[in-house]
C-alpha cells in the first residue's frame, strides 16, 4: 500500500469543499434539538447543588403528581453498575461505571451539576417546575475541588474504596490519587547534576473547556416492542449504543442510536451524558423525549471539562546544546472519578526530544469536580506549556537559538520515544529545516506600542489507530455509496468520497459517503484520536478493492475473459489490457446489466494499523501591554507533518482551529471554581471563548511525510496543533517582557503579577 | 396569559400563540418550525441564534416573542433564494468556512447584514462583524476569507 | 407586564436641543445613535464607549436607558455621561422630572427610578470649547466581555492651557459608577502635564472601592483605574488642546 504515494492522484489531495456544506450553510442539516418527533416530551435534569454528598433520600412523589409530568427517574432506575465493568473501547476498553456515574449519581453525589434525578413533561415550564418539586435530602461532606485540597493531609477521601496504583511498595501515598505511572530511563537525577546548564518550570494550569456551540441534546423513543431509538450528537453511535445499552441494562438489539450532526465535541461527546436518561424517560413514558442541555448546565457539572493540572519541568543540557536529562512530575485532575490517563501526555510533552535519560512521573487526583473528559490531545497542551517552556529557558540559557536547540535534539526515525519504543517514520527535522527558513521564525518582528517577542514550541501526538469500518455498495448506474461505522467530525464525508472515488476511478460526484447508525453500518470507534481520516480511509480503500474484486469477476464473465486479464481503470473494465482494440465495459454497464444478479457489497475493516504520530512546530508573535499584562497575538503560523494532506482545506480547519482553542485556553479560557465546587463563571460571557477579533489570521504550512504502511502515507491531524499553543504563547510573552507566565490560561492579571514580581525581585 | 403574534419572517405572513416569556428564538423554533436558527448558549453570548430584525443582526435569545410582532425579521432559512444561495453562503463552502455548522446560520446572517452596510469590508471590519458569534471549529480564518470573497464576488456582479 | 418602550416617538428619537446639546430618547439603539454623525462629532467619546456594549447584535437592541436603568456599576456608556454631565428625563404618574444623571444609580441592579416612573431621554448639555471626552474599558476579550476596570473622563482646557474642567468617573470598581473626586481637584487649574495626569490617575485608583470577583482581585482592578484613567485623560486632553470642539 506504500506505493500508493507515488502514483499521482486525482481526487485525493485536492482541496474540494464539504460534499455536506451546503446544508450548513442553509440552516438545514439537523442536530438532535431541531428534531421533532410527534408529541415528543421534554426531559430535564435535577443536579446536585453539593460538591460532595451523601443522598439520603430522593423523593418524587410531588414532581409525578403534577399535571403535565410523564416519567420522573432517579438513580434507582439504572442497575447497580460496579468499577471495573470494562465494555469495548480502542484499545483497552473502557470502565461502564464511568459513564454511570457521569449519567446519574448513585449513593453519592461527587460534583457540583452531577445529575440526581430527571424528568419528562409536556413544556420546559412544567419540566422546570417538576424539577423544584423534587425534594432531595443530602449529607454534605467536606469537598476538595482542587489538586492542592484534594492531596492535603488529612484531606476528606472521595472515594475510600478506590486502591490507589502504581506507587512503591511502602510509599507515603497523598490521599486521592487515582494512579500513579512513571516512564524512566537512565538516571535523570545524576544528569541534571552533571549538566553544564539546567531549567526548570512550574506551572498550574486551570480547568478549561472544549467549547462545542452546539450544546448536549438527544432525542430518546421507545417502541410497544421495548426497541429504542436515540438520535444521537456524538463522536461515536456505536460508543453511545455500547455505554447507553449497558447503562439501561438493555441488548444491543434493542437499541439504534442514529447519528445527527455533531456540533463540535473535541473530545467532550465521546462519553455519553443525556442519552441513557432521554431513553429511560422514553421507555418510562411510551413517547419520545428530547433532552438539550443548557450552556449553564455545560459549564457547571454537566459536562467533563479537560483537565486541570500541576506540571513541573527540569530539563539539562551539555554546553554544545545536546540535552542530558528531561525530569517531569505531571499532577492531572480527574474529578470526581479516578482513572485520566497520563502515560500518553507525559509521552507527548517529551517526545519531540531526543535524551540521554528521563524520568517522568504522572498521576490522576480525584476532586470535587465534573469528571474531566478528553479535549483534543488530551493534557497535551498543560504538559507542553511547561515543557516547552524549560526547553526554551534551557535554549536562553545556552545561549543558543530556539529552533537550533530543537534541532539539535529532535526526535529522528529510529531514536528513543519517552516510553523506549524506537520512534516509527517522523519528519521533525524537515519542518524544523522548514521553520529556520521561514519569514514567520526570520522576519525581525516590526516594533510596536508595547513589547513584543517571538515564541516557538513543538508539539506531538500520538495518532492513534483503535478499528473502523465502512460498506460499499453500487448502485445500478455504477455510482458508489459507503457507510461508515464513524461520524463525521472533520469532514470525514468529504475525505472518504474523496478515497473512495480515487480507488475506484470516479469522480466524487459519483460517490455517496453516508454515517451509518449503529443497526446500517458495523463497530468503529469514535470518531477521536486524531485516528479517523486514516483508518477510515484504510477501511474505505479494503472496501473498495474488496468491490473492484467482485466486479472484476463480473466483468470476466460479460467480456467472456479470463479474470486474470481484466483491468480497471477510471470506471472501464478491460479484457485483455489497457490496449485499444480489446473489449471492454463501462462500470456503469455492467451494473445495468448485473444489478439483479445481485448485490456487490465490499467490506472494508481497518484495525491495528501503525500509529499516524502527528508533530509540528508553531511560532507566535505577542504585543504585551506592560500596563494591563494584555497579551495580544500578532501573527501565528503552524508548521505540521501531516504524512498526506487528503484534503489541504479541510487539514488547514483543523489546524487553526486548534490554534485557536489553544490560544482561548492559553489566554483566556477557565472554568472558575469554588472551594466548594460551585462554578462561579457558567456562561459564555465570562468563560471567555476567542471572538473572531481576539485572534489574528492562522497561517498554515503542511508538510508531508508519508507513514509506510498506512494508505497514502497518512497521519493524524486533529490533535497535535492545539499541544504547543500555551507553550509557544508563553515563550512569546518571556521574549517580550522578560519573564514566564506559569499560570495557565495567562490572564492579564496574571501577566502583569508576573511583572510585577520580577520587578520585585531583580534575577 | 398566550397571545397571538404576527410577523413577516422571510417575506411571508406569519402568526403564532406565545408565553409571554417565550423568546423570539422559541418563536422561530418551536412554533415556527425554523430550527436553521440554533440555540447556543440563550444569553447573547455566541450568536448562534443571530437572525435579522429589519435588517439589523439580533440574537433572537434577547428578544421577546412578543416584540416581534410587526416585524420583518430574516432567518437563514430565508437567506438563501430556493437552492440559489447567497453569494456568502456559496463562498463559506467553496473557502471551507462551515465545519460543524452550528455556528454557521449565524455568522451567515451577521455577514450579510454586514455586507448590505459595508459592501466593501477590510478583513478588520469583517472580524469585529463577527465577532459576536462566536466559532469553535475553523479558528476564523477560512470564514473571514469567504466573506471578503463573497464581497468580492457581489461587487463584481453589482459593475455588470 | 412587560412594556416595549421601542414604539414611543419621543424615547427613540435623536434630536438638537436649542442650547446645541442633545436629547437622546431612551430608547434609541447603540446601533442608531452610531449612524447619527453631528452627534458623533460632539461627542465621539459616547459613541465610543456605547459600541462597547456586548456585540454588534447586542447594539441592535441595547439602548442608553437600558444601559443606565440596569443599574450595572460595569454599564459602558453611563461613566462618560455621568463625567459630562448628562441630565434625565424622567416621566410618572405624576409628572415629569429632570435629574442629574449622577443621582440615578443607587446600588447594583438599583436605580432611584419609582415603579411608576421611566427614563424618557437623556440630554447632553452642548460641548464646551476646548473639551473632550473619552471612556476606557478593559476587558480579556475584545468584545463580548465585561469591563473588569473602566474610566470615563472629561475635560476642558482653559484660555492658558490649564485644566479648566474635569471630571472622572468609573466603572466596575464600586456598587455604582463612581467619582473620582479628589482626582478631579487634583486637575483643577493646573498644566496638564504628564506627570500630573499619572499623579491624578493614581488618586483616582485611590479612590476606587473594588471588590475581588471572578473576573478580577480588586488590586487588579485598583491598577487598571490608574493605567485607563490616565490614558483617557491623556487623549482627552491631546484632543481637547487642538482645539476639541466646534463652534
Ligand atoms: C450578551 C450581552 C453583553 C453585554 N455586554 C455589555 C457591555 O459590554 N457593556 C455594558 O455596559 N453592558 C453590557 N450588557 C448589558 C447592557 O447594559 C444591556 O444589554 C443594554 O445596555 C440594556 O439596554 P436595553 O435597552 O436592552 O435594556 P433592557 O435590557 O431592556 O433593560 C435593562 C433594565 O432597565 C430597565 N429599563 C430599560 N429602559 C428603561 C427606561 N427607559 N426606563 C426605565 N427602565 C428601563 C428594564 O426594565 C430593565 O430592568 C450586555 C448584555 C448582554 C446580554
Amino acid at each position: 500500500m506504500s506505493d500508493q504515494a507515488v502514483i499521482p492522484l486525482r481526487v485525493v489531495g485536492q482541496r474540494l469543499p464539504r460534499v455536506d456544506a451546503g446544508e450548513r450553510v442553509t440552516g438545514r442539516a439537523i442536530y438532535p434539538a431541531d428534531l421533532v418527533r410527534p408529541g415528543t416530551l421534554v426531559g430535564s435534569i435535577k443536579r446536585s447543588p453539593h460538591g460532595h454528598a451523601v443522598i439520603k433520600s430522593v423523593d418524587t412523589t410531588k414532581a409525578l403528581a403534577l399535571k403535565g409530568v410523564k416519567a420522573v427517574v432517579t438513580g434507582a432506575d439504572f442497575p447497580e453498575i460496579v468499577p471495573g465493568t470494562i465494555i469495548p473501547f480502542g484499545e483497552t476498553g473502557a470502565d461502564l461505571w464511568v459513564s454511570a456515574l457521569i449519567v446519574m449519581a448513585r449513593g453519592k453525589v461527587l460534583w457540583v451539576g452531577q445529575p440526581v434525578a430527571a424528568v419528562a413533561a409536556v413544556d420546559e415550564h412544567v419540566a422546570a417546575e417538576a424539577l423544584s418539586l423534587i425534594e432531595i435530602t443530602y449529607d454534605v461532606l467536606p469537598a476538595v475541588a482542587s489538586i492542592e485540597a484534594a492531596m492535603a493531609k488529612g484531606a476528606c477521601v472521595l472515594h475510600p474504596q478506590h486502591t490507589t496504583k502504581g506507587f512503591e511498595p511502602g510509599a507515603a501515598i497523598p490521599p486521592n490519587i487515582g494512579s500513579r505511572t512513571l516512564l524512566e530511563r537512565g538516571d535523570a537525577e545524576l544528569a541534571l547534576t552533571q549538566s553544564a546548564a539546567t531549567a526548570s518550570i512550574a506551572v498550574k494550569v486551570y480547568t478549561g473547556h472544549q467549547g462545542y456551540i452546539e450544546p448536549h441534546a438527544c432525542v430518546a423513543e421507545a417502541d410497544p416492542q421495548g426497541n429504542v431509538t436515540l438520535w444521537a450528537s456524538s463522536q461515536g453511535a456505536h460508543q453511545t449504543e455500547i455505554q447507553t445499552a449497558g447503562i439501561l441494562g438493555l441488548p444491543q438489539s434493542k437499541l439504534k442510536v442514529v447519528p445527527l450532526e455533531l456540533g463540535g465535541g473535541f473530545g467532550g461527546k465521546i462519553t455519553v451524558h443525556l442519552e441513557p436518561v432521554a431513553a429511560r424517560l422514553a421507555q418510562i413514558s411510551g413517547r419520545p423525549v428530547k433532552m438539550v442541555m443548557s450552556r449553564a448546565e455545560i459549564l457547571a457539572g454537566g459536562s467533563g471539562p479537560p483537565a486541570a493540572a500541576q506540571v513541573s519541568v527540569e530539563v539539562g543540557a551539555e554546553a554544545d546544546g545536546r540535552l542530558k536529562a528531561i525530569a517531569g512530575r505531571y499532577v492531572f485532575d480527574t474529578g470526581g472519578i479516578p482513572g485520566t490517563p497520563t502515560t500518553l501526555l507525559m509521552q507527548a510533552s517529551a517526545a519531540c526530544y531526543q535524551t540521554e535519560t528521563l524520568r517522568l512521573e504522572g498521576m490522576d487526583v480525584v476532586t470535587s469536580k465534573p469528571r474531566t473528559e478528553a479535549y483534543r490531545g488530551p493534557g497535551g497542551i498543560q504538559a507542553a506549556f511547561a515543557v516547552e517552556q524549560a526547553m526554551d529557558e534551557l535554549a536562553i540559557k545556552l545561549g543558543m537559538d530556539a529552533v537550533a536547540f530543537r534541532q539539535r535534539n529532535a526526535a529522528v526515525t529510529g531514536s528513543l520515544m519517552p516510553a523506549g519504543t524506537p520512534f516509527p517514520s517522523i519528519g521533525l527535522t524537515t519542518i524544523l529545516e522548514r521553520v529556520a527558513a521561514h519569514a514567520s521564525w526570520r522576519d525581525p518582528l516590526p516594533p510596536g506600542k508595547h513589547p513584543r517577542g517571538r515564541g516557538l514550541a513543538l508539539g506531538y501526538w500520538r495518532g492513534t489507530s483503535m478499528t473502523s469500518a465502512a460498506q460499499l455498495t453500487v448502485a445500478g448506474d455504477g455510482r458508489v455509496m459507503v457507510t461508515m461505522g464513524t461520524v463525521d467530525i472533520s469532514g470525514t464525508r468529504t475525505t472518504m468520497a474523496q478515497v473512495a472515488a480515487e480507488e475506484m476511478g470516479l469522480s466524487i460526484d459519483d460517490v455517496h459517503v453516508a454515517t451509518g447508525d449503529t443497526k446500517s453500518s458495523a463497530y468503529s470507534d469514535a470518531a477521536a484520536g486524531s485516528r479517523v481520516g486514516r483508518t477510515m480511509a484504510a477501511a474505505v480503500v479494503d472496501a473498495c478493492r474488496d468491490a473492484l474484486g467482485q466486479l472484476k469477476g463480473r466483468a470476466a464473465e460479460r467480456l467472456q475473459a479470463p479474470e486474470v486479464d481484466v483491468t480497471y481503470d477510471r470506471g472501464v473494465f478491460r479484457a485483455g489490457g489497457n490496449g485499444g482494440t480489446a473489449a471492454s465495459i463501462t462500470l456503469g454497464e455492467l451494473m445495468r446489466q448485473t444489478l439483479t444478479d445481485g448485490a456487490i457489497i465490499g467490506r472494508g475493516v481497518s484495525t491495528k494499523l501503525p500509529f499516524g504520530v502527528e508533530v509540528g512546530a508553531h511560532v507566535v508573535d505577542v504585543e504585551v501591554d506592560p500596563e494591563t499584562g494584555q497579551v495580544t497575538v500578532l501573527r501565528y503560523t503552524a508548521f505540521q507533518d501531516v504524512g498526506r494532506a487528503l484534503n489541504p482545506t479541510a487539514v488547514e480547519g483543523q489546524m487553526q482551529g486548534s490554534v485557536v482553542q489553544g490560544l482561548g485556553w492559553a489566554l483566556t479560557e477557565a472554568i472558575d471554581y469554588d472551594a466548594d465546587g460551585k462554578v462561579r463563571n457558567a456562561s459564555l460571557l465570562d468563560f471567555r471563548l476567542p471572538t473572531a477579533l481576539d485572534v489574528p489570521p492562522i497561517d498554515c504550512v503542511i508538510i508531508e511525510t508519508p507513514v509506510p504502511g498506512v494508505p497514502y502515507g497518512l497521519r493524524g491531524v486533529g490533535e497535535m496543533p492545539i499541544v504547543p499553543v500555551a507553550g509557544a504563547v508563553a515563550n512569546a510573552v518571556r521574549r517580550a517582557i522578560g519573564v514566564r507566565v506559569t499560570n495557565m490560561p495567562m490572564t492579564p492579571e496574571r501577566v502583569l503579577a508576573a511583572l510585577k514580581n520580577k520587578a520585585g525581585n531583580p534575577a | 396569559m398566550k397571545t397571538v403574534v404576527q410577523c413577516e419572517v422571510n417575506g411571508e405572513p406569519r402568526e403564532a400563540l406565545v408565553d409571554p416569556r417565550d423568546t423570539l428564538l422559541q418563536l422561530l423554533r418551536d412554533r415556527l418550525g425554523l430550527t436553521g436558527t440554533k440555540e447556543g448558549c440563550s444569553n447573547g453570548n455566541c450568536g448562534s441564534c443571530t437572525v435579522l430584525m429589519a435588517g439589523a443582526p439580533v440574537c433572537a435569545c434577547l428578544v421577546l416573542a412578543g416584540e416581534a410582532e410587526g416585524a420583518h425579521i430574516t432567518t437563514i432559512e430565508g437567506v438563501a433564494d430556493g437552492n440559489d444561495l447567497h453569494p456568502v453562503q456559496a463562498a463559506l463552502i467553496q473557502h471551507g468556512g462551515t465545519q460543524c455548522g452550528f455556528c454557521t446560520p449565524g455568522i451567515v446572517l451577521s455577514a450579510v447584514a454586514l455586507l448590505a452596510e459595508t459592501p466593501q469590508p477590510t478583513s478588520g471590519q469583517i472580524r469585529h462583524a463577527i465577532a459576536g458569534n462566536i466559532c469553535r471549529c475553523t479558528g476564523y480564518d477560512k470564514i473571514v476569507t469567504a466573506i471578503a470573497a463573497a464581497a468580492a464576488e457581489m461587487q463584481a456582479g453589482a459593475r455588470q | 407586564m412587560i412594556v416595549d418602550l421601542k414604539h414611543i416617538g419621543e424615547m427613540c428619537s435623536v434630536v438638537r436641543t436649542p442650547d446645541k446639546g442633545w436629547r437622546i430618547g431612551a430608547a434609541v439603539s447603540v446601533r442608531q445613535l452610531g449612524a447619527n454623525g453631528d452627534l458623533a462629532r460632539d461627542y465621539p467619546g459616547l459613541i465610543e464607549a456605547a459600541q462597547l456594549i456586548g456585540s454588534l447584535q447586542v447594539q441592535s437592541r441595547a439602548t442608553l436607558g437600558g444601559n443606565l436603568c440596569n443599574g450595572a456599576p460595569s454599564a459602558d456608556a453611563v461613566p462618560l455621561m455621568m463625567s459630562i454631565e448628562a441630565r434625565v428625563e424622567i416621566a410618572g404618574t405624576r409628572g415629569r422630572r429632570m435629574v442629574n444623571i449622577e443621582s440615578l444609580p443607587v446600588a447594583p441592579g438599583k436605580v432611584a427610578l419609582t415603579p411608576d416612573e421611566l427614563l424618557v431621554a437623556v440630554l447632553l448639555p452642548p460641548r464646551p470649547a476646548r473639551s473632550a471626552a473619552r471612556y476606557l474599558r478593559f476587558t480579556p476579550r475584545r468584545e463580548m466581555d465585561i469591563a473588569i476596570a473602566g474610566s470615563g473622563v472629561a475635560v476642558r482646557l482653559g484660555a492658558a492651557g490649564e485644566i479648566a474642567h474635569a471630571r472622572i468617573t468609573l466603572a466596575s470598581v464600586a456598587p455604582v459608577p463612581l467619582r473620582a473626586t479628589k482626582a478631579e481637584a487634583r486637575l483643577i487649574g493646573e498644566r496638564p502635564t504628564a506627570a500630573l495626569l499619572a499623579e491624578a490617575a493614581r488618586i483616582a485608583a485611590g479612590e476606587a472601592k473594588p471588590i475581588s470577583d471572578t473576573r478580577a482581585s480588586a488590586d487588579y482592578r485598583r491598577e487598571l483605574v490608574a493605567v485607563l484613567t490616565r490614558r483617557a485623560l491623556d487623549a482627552c486632553v491631546a484632543e481637547a488642546g487642538v482645539g476639541g470642539s466646534k463652534p
